[in-house]
């Protein structure tokens, strides 16, 4: 198993390298820079060489890269040219925040959206079956975005239960910290319930219909036993092909939630950065997202033998 | 028995009442003021590593020598009163006395001059320094300090916007701060000013508070008057919340998320003047919005067509719903609320479309298209663009809209890479320095749109003239000459629109546009 | 990119399922879906000859007004009629899907058939390039294409192509590699013919099946990411109209003109819940282990 942890994390490093190039020059290529657009339009062409010099943009591209590189190498991430923060910190906050959505999220939906599915299957073409079904493909259809906004009306502004803008960390105070991850946590797993609960059906149905469930029914196990102890198993790949895939996608397309619901977020962090041009937040923001990808990647990999026994890692 | 019961009674009623009001004085929170912030700010450091919320925040904690009073001229602040020698080139401020630091400090000339080499060493990167050392209109030669509370300025030529120029925000309005503000290797540590508030916490991307310096010496008159005046603050801690995002801003303001949003859209401003408990404050600011040529360009370089152009619009509709009624229409870069703006800055383009088939007939035009540059992330300019375009096209302009991302269209603007361009200045209270801002030799800076030789000599003379009534008479020249030439047109000067809940008493808008928050109070039954 | 919602690798129905059964499903899924659709198409393309009103005309004493007989949407902050701009809406995005998934899948299948064909350090390369394309944020991708060339319909579509092409290149390869080991392949080999006609001759018409349904897939999520982008600030530029621009321009007036948003959202709801339902028709009968 360590080989194998190895060799993936091995793969991933060129693939990091490449994708730093990519980010590096194509943030570069978009016209105007920082200094610009601090300076605004009131820019004259001596105080912004100035600024630019000072930000290290009098360089040329490469040897900015190989300068960043460099520091990426001994652990520096650079400083935000909007605000002079450090980057890791920064990201590592901001991340905090995406993450706990997400996992969170994803977690509900799933737990949620297996049972679900599993019953939906046990019960195929039933009319209950076909009315989740349709529930399902409804919420797999609704725009997330959409969906916030909507949510965000009605509870926030229309009810005023719940908070529209802001955020408070858990650790400054964990009851008004969660008041403000309801609507947001919510939905996003209303989102993502649709797919899941989709995926655990269709692949329920294809184990049922197998020869050892019919054999384990002949046995005398109750339909319970057999939908979680032999069924569920099996079906349950991929269903975490699809979680790991959700999962490694969310990171980078949660920018638009996080603008509906003012979160600190990474996803945001890194739509800013590029309106402002930040070049270091936002080569920092990719690099922690393409090595997220790949962890998550690597986890959804690891894990498949504890629900398939035939898989060899 | 009854005697000790009527002591008991005697001194314990008065003291248990005392105790109990004491308890009730400890038990009352605070009072804080939530304003919504567009962004975070970038420092606390007066003029340097700067944008707008940045300054809005600093001139809380910081004082000029000079600011703009209310109606956007000059008065004095930390320095009682200002003498400028008969050839201006000698400007001797004389200090307020008994005025400390926010360390306790007593402020001193020495600090003045400490601050102003501070200010004027390249290595802080103070943004207005190339306002002062010969760049701009003139240098300072040096700054002495004849007594304890006088500081003496030395210029080598006459400046008429000397003033204005070190009241401006962008340049922390030239703030003193203490010497212990700076570490001993140079780098900044925290502002020590001597204004009505100290910096508070600090949560970078969500929130930075101010709170209220208790030992702060107002000045003499009896209120706020712009960045000067009175500036007692009255309530104990204001909180600046980071929301980026307008359509949420408004939401927080209507479920109590914030108490103070200082810029709202005209739009939001219809909305929100009708919802019970929310009170509205407008003031016309001096920022100037309106459409840009490029006079290089091989189509627009014909005089004919950009006034054509001119003549096309429907300023007041168009402005109307721009602003939603609350602005007026302004063809001068002079802006409305300027003491400049007299009835000449009043005239403008009449709305003549035959006039302008003429013209372009006369030009040849046939319908080339012409590409209008507009953003997404500035709503006015954008419909600006849109409603250019269709107005244009009842005379047969073919306007081509292109949407650029913000970034990017400064870089068009800054090299002067466009035929037309909806834009916006950011705001300049001298009426010189409007000038300033779209005048200029496109060889050497080519953003400036105006190249006029002419023009330029007019500004010149603008820019050292002192004495009003002279100004005045040159200012007049000046827009009689844009008005002939066309460089751009210029539509309207926007308005600040600050919306507050019921219960915040003492908030204005004003024409410089920043929001204050000294001056300011909570009434007693809201939160 | 935001959710990409259908998976394509959704395990068919076993075979043991009886015929019977069977019937009560692909005609639902495809009649609804494949309805839904053909009227969103039908609209599109009514709006290229006849909208109600001029959808690009302002009318500015007729702003923010809510659904009447006169307009049956609404105006929106122009005055100008919401319906209109709907079906003009309607074209604009689905064309731009239709365009986006277009390049995807020529560009995608081209560099699957030669990485899966190939192999070796075609393969190797390729492949590496795939993996950061793929992991490289979609939104990220997407703005600086168009920061660069400036927001215009065909920044979008090349930016959301060039995000798409890697689905369509491991699916493809993944097709290919499984399929070049078969015998037929192998006897058209040894016929003569050259490496590139049995890629086209055989090889190919093997991949349209799953290539069919995962195109379905990215149609939704193109449609999707459309909106997304609009609403993020970059967009297909005016006056064009399209769904997620409009959806996106209502966010200010949600408290005041609800109808502005509550549209667009539904359109593009409906349009994904065709697309999803249909695509599912559509996996269903093209996927071989169906064939009863």
């Amino acid at each position: 198993m360590f080989r194998f942890i190895l060799h993936r994390l091995g793969m991933a490093v060129p693939t990091l390298l490449l994708i730093s190039v990519m980010v590096f020059a194509l943030i570069r290529f978009i016209p105007g820079d920082p200094a610009l657009l601090m300076l605004g339009d009131m820019a004259d062409a001596q105080s912004l060489a100035q600024m630019r010099s000072s930000l290290g943009l009098d360089h040329s591209v490469v040897t900015q890269y190989l300068i960043w590189i460099k520091s990426v190498l001994s652990g520096d991430l650079g400083f935000s040219i909007s605000t002079r923060q450090a980057v890791l910190p920064l990201l590592l906050e901001r991340f905090s925040v995406s993450a706990t959505i997400v996992l969170v999220a994803v977690a509900l939906a799933t737990l949620i959206a297996v049972p679900v599915g599993l019953f939906a299957a046990w019960k195929q073409n039933s009319a209950m079956d076909l009315g989740l079904v349709a529930g399902a493909t409804l919420l797999l259809s609704i725009p997330s975005f959409w969906l916030g906004l909507l949510l965000l009306y009605a509870f926030g502004i229309k009810l005023g239960w719940l908070p529209v803008v802001g955020y408070v960390t858990f650790a400054d105070d964990p009851l008004k910290a969660i008041t403000y991850l309801v609507l947001p946590i919510v939905t996003l797993t209303l989102v993502e319930f649709g797919a899941i609960a989709r995926m655990a059906r269709a692949s329920t149905i294809e184990v049922l219909r197998l020869d050892y469930i019919a054999h384990a029914r002949a046995k005398g196990l109750s339909e319970g036993a057999v939908l979680w102890r032999h069924a569920l198993r099996n079906a349950f790949a991929p269903t975490w092909t699809l979680v790991g895939l959700i999962l490694g996608n969310l990171l980078g397309g949660i920018a638009v939630l996080e603008t509906v619901f003012t979160l600190p977020g990474v996803g945001r962090l890194m739509v800013d950065s590029i309106f402002a041009r930040d070049y270091p937040v936002l080569q920092g923001c990719l690099l922690l997202i393409t090595c997220i990808y790949v962890l998550v990647n690597l986890c959804v990999d690891l894990l498949y033998p504890l629900f398939d026994p035939r898989v060899k890692l | 028995m009854h005697h000790y019961v009527k002591k008991a009674l005697y001194f314990g009623v008065p003291t248990l009442s005392l105790c109990l009001a004491a308890l009730t004085l400890q038990a009352g929170e605070p009072s804080l003021i939530k304003v919504g912030f567009n962004g975070d700010i970038r420092s606390t450091e007066p003029g340097v590593n700067r944008d707008e919320n940045s300054d809005a925040f600093i001139m809380h904690i910081v004082e000029g020598l000079v600011a703009y009073r209310e109606d956007a001229s000059v008065g004095p602040m930390l320095a009682k009163d200002v003498t400028i020698s008969d050839d201006g080139l000698t400007y001797t401020f004389t200090l307020r006395e008994g005025v400390k630091f926010q360390n306790g400090k007593p402020l001193t000339a020495e600090d003045v001059k400490w601050t102003w080499q501070h200010y004027l060493d390249p290595k802080t990167q103070w943004r207005c320094l190339p306002e002062f050392d010969g760049r701009g209109v003139s240098k300072i030669l040096d700054i002495s300090v004849p007594e304890p509370l006088k500081v003496v300025f030395r210029i080598d030529k006459p400046n008429g916007v000397l003033l204005a120029t070190m009241s401006r925000p962008d340049c922390g309005g030239s703030g003193i701060v203490h010497p212990d503000s700076v570490a001993a290797d140079g780098t900044w540590i925290a502002p020590i000013g001597t204004g009505p508030f100290t910096l508070g916490q600090w949560k970078q991307g969500q929130y930075v508070e101010l709170n209220r310096f208790k030992d702060y010496t107002p000045r003499a008159e009896a209120k706020p008057d712009g960045f000067t005046g009175n500036k007692q603050a009255f309530v104990d801690r204001v909180r600046f919340v980071v929301i980026p995002d307008a359509a949420s801003a408004k939401a927080a303001l209507l479920s109590g998320g914030v108490d103070v949003l200082p810029d709202v859209t005209a739009m939001d401003e219809a909305e929100l003047k009708n919802v019970p408990g929310m009170q509205v404050r407008t003031s016309p600011v001096m920022t100037l919005g309106g459409l840009l040529f490029q006079t290089r360009d091989p189509l627009l370089g014909d005089v004919r067509i950009r006034r054509a152009v001119a003549l096309s619009l429907d300023y007041s509709q168009m402005v109307a719903t721009l602003s939603n009624g609350l602005s007026t229409v302004n063809n001068s870069i002079i802006p409305t609320t300027s003491a400049y703006y007299d009835a000449t800055a009043h005239t403008g383009y009449p709305y003549d479309l035959d006039e302008a088939r003429r013209l372009l007939k006369a030009a040849g035009y046939h319908g080339q298209p012409i590409k209008l540059i507009v953003n997404k992330r500035y709503p006015q300019m954008f419909d600006m663009g849109v409603l250019s375009q269709a107005m244009l096209q009842a005379v047969g302009v073919n306007i081509v809209l292109e949407t650029l991302e913000w970034g990017a269209q400064l870089e068009r603007y800054q090299s002067g890479n466009f035929q037309m361009m909806a834009f916006s200045y950011s705001p300049r209270f001298d009426a010189a320095l409007s000038y300033e801002s779209v005048t200029g030799n496109k060889d050497k800076e080519p953003r400036k749109v105006w190249d006029n030789p002419k023009a330029l000599v007019l500004l010149r003379e603008a820019q050292s003239e002192s004495v009003a009534p002279k100004r005045q008479a040159l200012f007049d020249q000046l827009h009689t000459l844009m008005l002939a030439d066309v460089p751009m047109v210029m539509i309207y000067n926007g308005t600040s629109i600050g919306v507050v809940k019921a219960g915040i008493e003492g908030y204005r808008s004003w024409p410089i546009s920043k929001p204050r928050l000294w001056g300011v109070s909570l009434a007693a039954t809201s939160k | 990119m935001s959710a990409k919602r259908t998976l394509p690798a959704e395990p068919a129905r076993s075979v043991e399922a009886p015929a019977r059964r069977a019937w009560r499903y692909p005609p639902l899924n495809a009649l609804i879906g494949g309805g839904l659709l053909l009227i969103l198409i039908g609209m599109a393309l009514l709006g290229l000859v006849w909208t109600p009103y001029e959808p690009l005309r302002l009318d500015l004493l007729a702003r923010f007004q809510a659904p009447s007989a006169a307009h049956w949407l609404g105006t929106d902050e122009f005055g100008r009629d919401a319906l209109s701009r709907m079906m003009m809406g309607a074209r604009t995005s689905l064309w731009i899907s239709l365009l986006s998934v277009s390049f995807a899948v020529v560009a995608g299948t081209l560099i699957g058939m030669l990485a899966g064909y190939l192999r070796g350090w075609t393969d190797r390369v390729l492949m590496m390039l795939n993996d950061a394309l793929l992991a490289f944020p979609g939104i990220l991708m997407a703005l600086g294409i168009m920061a660069i060339i400036g927001a215009s319909q065909y920044g979008i579509v090349l930016a959301l192509g060039i995000a798409y092409t890697p689905s369509v290149v491991r699916v493809v390869r993944g097709s290919v590699l499984s399929l070049r080991e078969l015998e037929f392949v192998e006897a058209s080999r040894v016929i003569g013919n050259s490496e590139f006609y049995t890629m086209l001759r055989h090889i190919a018409p093997n991949c349209l099946a799953p290539l069919c349904v995962l195109a379905t897939s990215m149609f939704g999520w193109a449609l999707l990411s459309e909106s997304a982008l609009s609403f993020l600030g970059l967009g297909v530029p005016p006056p064009a109209a399209t769904w997620g621009s409009m959806l996106a321009a209502s966010r200010p007036y949600i408290a005041s003109a609800a109808w502005l948003g509550i549209f667009p959202g539904l359109f593009i709801s409906l349009a994904l819940l065709a697309i999803n339902l249909f695509g599912d028709a559509l996996r269903d009968r093209l996927d071989p282990r169906m064939r009863k």
